[in-house]
């Protein structure tokens, strides 16, 4: 048998569960040697980095729960990962398709918050733009000045208030929690230095930090904000700007270092 | 940055990061898993950078999949030269074995027949790992629960005449070897007899689960007797060599490590000592 075919039927037989794939030694006795070993290091390895990459989610649902989540999510995504720590890039979706797959339709934006994390924690680095270096700019400089938002930052758009939830399991796996309310609103999760960051904003400040974000310059910003409705753009632009470069959300380049 | 790999040594894990920041410790090289540094950026770089200052480090990889029936990963072979130009290992090492084929990944180190086909399918490709990386790969043996009906001689026999036309090197996991030869029946000594001394560079010492009719290499337990006496026995034929103790799940505190590393230097030394009475 080539080896193309060995390997196919013997992944075959792991994915598929299949304890004799006619493959080895003792398979005409009934006995794949220890085949069965593979079998379930196979799911109990992916299950793993699943808990890794969700760990607020695996503590609101709880261990048996979270298992059967993890045990359908290996069965429909075999991974494609040269690293396991991207496995689980579509659980959201696959909880999005599906939501009662999870309970409570909250638990959606809680997995989102869990990836979004992960994300940030290894997310390219970059120095974060500060305070004295708005000061440094002259006025002529500002209408061309590009902003540059840190290559870490991810705004999600949220259904339900899922922070307090995400915050007190994060704490505590134990912690008491009360269920989340439906609110539309915006998460940014970003790592200014080496410590990710995350709070919730307005979806009108999430809209102006997107829109930052794809400006080609201030100049650009401030009209697009006025288009947006903003009464008072250049002001309304300011404190802003202040705000997110207070919190190292704007990176210094576009090239992450 | 000092690069020379002697002595014993331990995988760097993210616990311990801490530790080795904060003061020298009596490790001596550490072993860090590429994969976890093939990221963007964030502390993972970061704290492997700031103690690449104070340790030499080699490279152990886990996806090369080099027995993989598809063809090899181009980015991934250049993102592991990358990381390699960044931090100078003095060796990158990966397993002889495959992780998955048709573009999937089973995120296991799956046993390889060892036949000649496989000798011919692993040739070119341990020359092209060799060629991006610009230097000899390093390839460890990995502990088994199967043989294959298409075997066609044993494993030792296998990663000799695998050194012999690559001019690959070997990373000797000794608990692997105990753990194939309790599962698989054979006489761990034959193993090691069979090594090429001159193409050995490292040694990986573990501990695993013994579940009766297998032994599961599970990298969460201290080393055990059978698997000093084993490398004491290795010491006494190949001599004095790099050694280092994996440890992946129910991480200890570093001392713990460092304890069992002290067992090790002295189970090095009097095979060593017994070595040189012999010779
Ligand atoms: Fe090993």
């Amino acid at each position: 048998m080539v080896l193309a075919e060995l390997q196919r039927r013997f992944q075959e037989a792991v994915l598929g569960g299949n304890p004799l794939p006619d493959l080895f030694a003792g398979e005409e006795e009934g006995l794949a040697g220890g085949f069965d070993l593979y079998l379930q290091a196979y799911r109990s390895r992916l299950a793993a980095a699943l808990r890794d990459n969700f760990p607020v989610l695996h503590r609101a649902l709880g261990d048996d729960a979270f298992s059967t989540l993890a045990g359908a999510y290996i069965r429909e995504h075999p991974s494609r990962f040269r690293s396991i720590r991207w496995f689980g890039d579509s659980l959201t979706d696959f909880i999005a398709r599906f939501p009662e797959r999870v309970g409570h339709p909250a638990l959606l934006d809680l997995a989102r918050m869990d990836w979004a994390m992960r994300a940030a924690f290894d997310a390219a680095d970059s120095a974060a733009t500060k305070l004295p270096d708005l000061a440094a700019l002259h006025a002529d400089e500002w209408p061309e000045h590009r902003f540059h938002l840190m290559p870490s930052l991810q705004i999600l758009d949220l259904t339900w208030a899922v922070e307090p939830l995400w915050k007190a399991l994060n704490d505590d796996a134990e912690a008491r929690t009360e269920e989340p309310q439906i609110q539309e609103h915006a998460l940014l999760i970003w790592r200014p230095a080496l410590d990710c960051c995350w709070r919730s904003a307005e979806a009108g400040e999430a809209a102006a930090l997107r829109a930052l974000g794809e400006s080609e310059n201030f100049a650009h910003w401030c009209a697009a904000l006025a288009k947006a409705g903003e009464p008072e753009p250049a002001m309304a632009a300011a404190t802003l700007l202040r705000r997110w470069v207070e919190e190292g959300l704007l990176a210094k380049s576009a090239v992450p270092v | 940055m000092s690069s020379t790999i002697e002595g014993f040594g331990l995988g760097l894990r993210s616990e311990h990061y801490g530790d080795f920041r904060a003061t020298r410790q009596r490790v001596d090289w550490l072993e860090v898993i590429s994969e976890n540094y093939l990221v963007d950026g964030g502390k993972p770089l970061h704290f492997l950078e700031s103690i690449r200052q104070d340790y030499p480090m080699v490279m152990h990889g886990v996806s090369l999949s080099i027995g993989s029936s598809d063809a090899l990963d181009t980015d991934y072979l250049r993102q592991l030269r990358r990381l390699a130009d960044r931090i100078e290992p003095a060796w990158v090492s990966d397993h002889l074995c495959w992780t998955g084929t048709r573009s999937l990944n089973l995120h296991d180190l799956l046993p390889l027949p060892y036949n000649v086909a496989t000798l011919q399918h692993l040739t070119p490709r341990i020359a092209q790992v060799q060629d991006v990386l610009g230097r000899a790969l390093v390839i460890e043996n990995v502990s088994s629960y199967v043989r294959y009906r298409a075997d066609e001689m044993s494993e030792w026999e296998f990663i000799r005449e695998l050194v012999s036309r690559t001019g690959c090197e070997l990373l000797l996991d000794v608990n692997n070897v105990y753990v194939s030869s309790v599962n698989h029946g054979f006489d761990a000594q034959d193993f090691i007899d069979a090594m090429p001394a001159s193409a050995v560079r490292q040694i990986h010492l573990a501990g695993h689960e013994d579940h009766g009719q297998y032994i599961i290499d599970t990298h969460d337990h201290p080393i055990c007797e059978a698997v000093w006496d084993l490398y004491a026995y290795t010491v006494r034929r190949l001599g004095r060599l790099p050694t280092m103790i994996e440890r992946d799940d129910n991480i200890p505190p570093l001392h713990e490590l460092i304890d069992e590393l002290d067992v090790a230097r002295s189970v090095a030394q009097a095979a060593l000592n017994e070595r040189k009475r012999a010779a």
